[in-house]
C-alpha cells in the first residue's frame, strides 16, 4: 500500500523552532521531576532503616544493604528486621501509585483510582473471607487477596461492557459494586470468631509491617515485569486518552490496548493489596501529584510510581515511628487521603469534569 | 480512480441498520459533503468508511483491499478521521495533543524522529496554530480549538481524511474559515478529503462533490450545480425553497420559500 504519495512542504522555521523548544522543556522537567523523585524516594527508603528504637546512620544502613562490610549487630537490625518493611512499603507504593495512575487516567476520572472502584474492596472480601472461613494465613491470604481482585475487575469489566467500557459507566458500576463488597465483608466480620475477626480486621487496616517473605518476594517479582509493561503501554494510554473513536483512528486496537493496561493495573493493584492489605488513598493521590509535578496530561507511570513509594515511606515513618504509639499505615494514609478526596470532589464538581 | 470505496455497505447499531447496501466511492484528490438531515446516517457512513463501525454486509475498500484484511495501523497511515467529539486530555496544551496524531508512525521502542518533527511543525503551519503550541487546549476559542483538532489530524499524514461534523459548534465565521482550511489542505496537499456537514449552501460553496442522504439511503450526488435543486432539498430536507446562484460563488444557494 503507498504511504504519503504527495510532496509535502518543509515547515517552516518558526514552526519547527516553537515546537522544538516546547519539546525540550517537557522532556527535560519530566527527566528532573522523576529523577528528583527516585532520590527522595531512595532517601526515605535509608531514613526508615535509620531510625527506631537502635537509631543508625545513613552510611550504616546503607553500607549494610550493600552488602559493603560485615558487622552482626547492625547487619541484623537492617537485614532481618527493617528492610523487608522498608522494601515493602517501597514496593507496595510504587505498585499503588502505577496502578492508580492506569486507572485514572483509562478513565479518564480522577476519582477512579482502584481503591474507589471496587477493585481493592473484592481482595479485602476475598481475603477476609479467607482468613474467616478456611483459617487462612500467609501466602493464602494473598492469593485470596489477588483472586478477589481479579474476579472485581472482572465482574465490573462485564457489568460495564456497552460497546466498549466508558469510564463513566465503569465508575458508577465500580462504586456499586465497592459497597456490595464492604457489605458482605461485613457481613463475613460479623460471622466470625474473635480471634479470626481480629486477625482480619488486621489485614483489613493495611500495614507494610505484615508482609511475609513470600508475599513481598511476589510483589517484586510482578514490578520487575509489570512496570516496564506499564511503560509501553504508556504509548496506549495517550491514545486511548482522546476517546475511542479518536484512538481507534490513530489505528489502535481500543478494546485490547484497554485489556491489557487493566491487567496490568489489576494485578498491580492486587499484589500490593495481598502485602500490605487494603493501604488506601495512595493509589488515589499518587497521578494527580506526580501531574502536578510533571505538568498537565503529562501522565508518566513512574513518576506516579515514584510519588506511590514516597507517600508510602512517609506514611510508614508517621505511623511506626513519629505518633506516641504505633499506628498501622493504612490509618495514615486514610487520615492525609481523606481531606483530599473532599478537595477533590468538590474541585472537580465545579470543573464539570466529573463524569 | 477511487482509493476509497464502499460496495453493498450496511450498518448498524445494536439490532438497527442505519444504512443498508450503500455503494459509495471516494473521489480522489476531492472535496466530497455528505449532507442530510439528522438521522439520515451520514455520520453512520463516515464512521463506517473510517472502520470505527464494522460492516454488518458488504465492505469498505482502501486500495482495493478490504479494511477488515488490513492491519489497523496501516490504515491508519492513509486514512485519517476526525470524530464528531474527540476527547481533550484535563489540561493538555495543543503541541502534546497535536504530537499524539504521531501514533501510527512510532512503533513500541521508537523515539520521536525527523520526521514525527517535520509531521507536526507542517500541521502546525497549515492551520495556523504554530503561535498556540504551549497554550492548554480548554482556553482556546472553538474555532482555534478546531483547528488544533484538524492539526492533530493532519499530524497523522494521511492522503485521505475524513471529518465528522467539524463545523457543528462553530459560528459562521470560524465555519468558513476551517471549509478555507480544508480547501487549502486540498489544493495545497493533495489530500482526499470528506466532510460530513449540516449546512448545504456551506458545502456547495466549498466542496466539489455532494453525496446527498435520506433514511440511511444516497439520494443523490454529484457537483453542488448539477445535483443540488428544490426537489433534492425537498427529498433529503422536507423544506421548501428556491435554489438561486451564490452572488459570489455561483454556486446553488438554498433559500427558504
Amino acid at each position: 500500500m503507498p504511504t504519503t504519495t504527495f510532496s509535502a512542504p518543509s515547515p517552516t522555521v518558526g514552526a519547527q523552532a516553537a515546537l522544538r523548544a516546547t519539546r525540550r522543556r517537557r522532556t527535560r522537567r519530566a527527566a528532573v521531576v522523576t529523577t528528583a523523585l527516585a532520590a527522595v524516594a531512595a532517601a526515605l527508603f535509608v531514613v526508615t532503616m535509620m531510625v527506631g528504637s537502635f537509631g543508625l546512620t545513613a552510611v550504616e544502613v546503607v553500607v549494610s544493604v550493600l552488602h559493603l562490610r560485615e558487622d552482626p549487630a547492625v547487619d541484623f537490625i537492617v537485614r532481618d528486621l527493617r528492610l523487608p518493611t522498608a522494601t515493602t512499603a517501597l514496593a507496595v507504593g510504587l505498585a499503588l501509585g502505577a496502578s492508580g495512575t492506569i486507572f485514572q487516567q483509562l478513565l479518564r476520572n480522577p476519582l477512579a483510582s482502584p481503591d474507589f472502584v471496587g477493585v481493592t474492596s473484592g481482595a479485602g472480601l476475598a481475603a477476609v473471607s479467607g482468613i474467616v472461613f478456611l483459617q487462612a494465613g500467609g501466602l493464602a491470604v494473598s492469593g485470596f487477596a489477588l483472586g478477589g481482585a481479579l474476579l472485581a475487575a472482572l465482574l465490573m469489566y462485564v457489568l460495564a461492557w456497552r460497546d466498549g467500557v466508558s469510564g463513566y459507566r465503569f465508575i458508577l458500576i465500580g462504586i456499586g459494586v465497592l459497597i456490595f463488597f464492604d457489605g458482605l465483608t461485613g457481613y463475613v466480620l460479623s460471622r466470625a470468631q474473635l480471634f479470626e475477626a481480629r486477625q482480619a480486621m488486621h489485614w483489613l487496616t493495611g500495614s507494610v509491617g505484615q508482609a511475609g517473605p513470600e508475599e513481598l518476594r511476589l510483589l517484586l517479582g510482578a514490578l520487575v515485569l509489570l512496570l516496564p509493561t506499564a511503560l509501553l503501554l504508556q504509548r496506549q494510554l495517550r491514545a486511548l486518552e482522546l476517546g475511542d473513536d479518536a484512538a481507534r483512528a490513530l489505528g489502535n486496537r481500543t478494546e485490547l490496548s484497554r485489556a491489557a493496561l487493566l491487567a496490568t493495573a489489576v494485578v498491580l493493584v492486587a499484589l500490593a493489596v495481598a502485602a500490605a492489605g487494603p493501604i488506601i488513598f495512595v493509589a488515589l493521590v499518587a497521578g494527580p501529584v506526580a501531574d502536578r509535578l510533571l505538568g498537565p496530561a503529562a501522565g508518566g507511570i513512574p513518576a506516579a510510581a515514584l510519588v506511590g513509594a514516597a507517600l508510602l515511606l512517609t506514611a510508614d515513618l508517621v505511623a511506626v515511628h513519629l505518633l506516641a504509639s504505633p499506628l498501622p499505615t493504612g490509618v495514615v494514609t486514610g487520615a492525609v487521603g481523606a481531606p483530599y478526596l473532599l478537595w477533590l470532589l468538590a474541585t472537580t464538581n465545579r470543573r464539570g469534569a466529573g463524569g | 480512480m477511487t482509493r476509497l470505496r464502499a460496495q453493498d455497505l450496511t450498518l448498524g447499531y445494536d439490532d438497527r441498520a442505519v444504512v443498508s447496501g450503500l455503494d459509495v466511492d471516494i473521489l480522489d484528490g476531492k472535496v466530497t459533503a455528505i449532507v442530510g438531515a439528522n438521522a439520515c446516517g451520514k455520520s453512520t457512513l463516515l464512521r463506517g468508511l473510517a472502520r470505527l463501525l464494522l460492516p454488518r454486509a458488504g465492505a469498505v475498500h482502501l486500495d482495493g483491499t478490504a479494511l477488515a484484511d488490513l492491519r489497523t495501523l496501516d490504515i491508519a497511515k492513509v486514512l485519517g478521521l476526525l470524530p464528531q467529539t474527540p476527547v481533550a486530555p484535563d489540561g493538555i496544551t495543543v503541541a502534546d495533543l497535536v504530537s499524539r496524531g504521531r501514533y501510527p508512525h512510532q512503533g513500541w521502542f521508537r523515539r520521536w524522529t525527523d520526521d514525527d518533527q517535520d509531521a507536526v511543525a507542517r500541521a502546525l503551519d497549515a492551520t495556523g496554530t504554530t503561535d498556540l503550541v504551549d497554550r492548554p487546549i480548554r482556553e482556546l476559542s472553538g474555532g482555534q480549538r478546531q483547528r488544533v483538532w484538524v492539526a492533530m489530524a493532519l499530524a497523522q499524514d494521511t492522503d485521505l481524511l475524513l471529518l465528522d461534523e467539524p463545523t457543528t459548534y462553530l459560528d459562521i465565521n470560524h465555519q468558513v474559515e476551517l471549509l478555507r482550511l480544508l480547501r487549502r489542505l486540498n489544493t495545497d496537499a493533495d489530500k482526499t478529503i470528506v466532510v460530513v456537514m449540516h449546512d448545504l449552501n456551506l458545502a456547495c460553496r466549498f466542496c466539489d462533490h455532494v453525496i446527498a442522504m435520506a433514511d440511511g439511503a444516497i439520494v443523490a450526488e454529484g457537483a453542488p450545480g448539477d445535483v443540488v435543486t428544490a426537489e433534492l432539498v425537498a427529498k433529503v430536507f422536507g423544506m421548501a425553497c428556491v435554489v438561486v446562484p451564490d452572488p459570489v460563488a455561483g454556486t446553488p444557494m438554498v433559500v427558504p420559500a
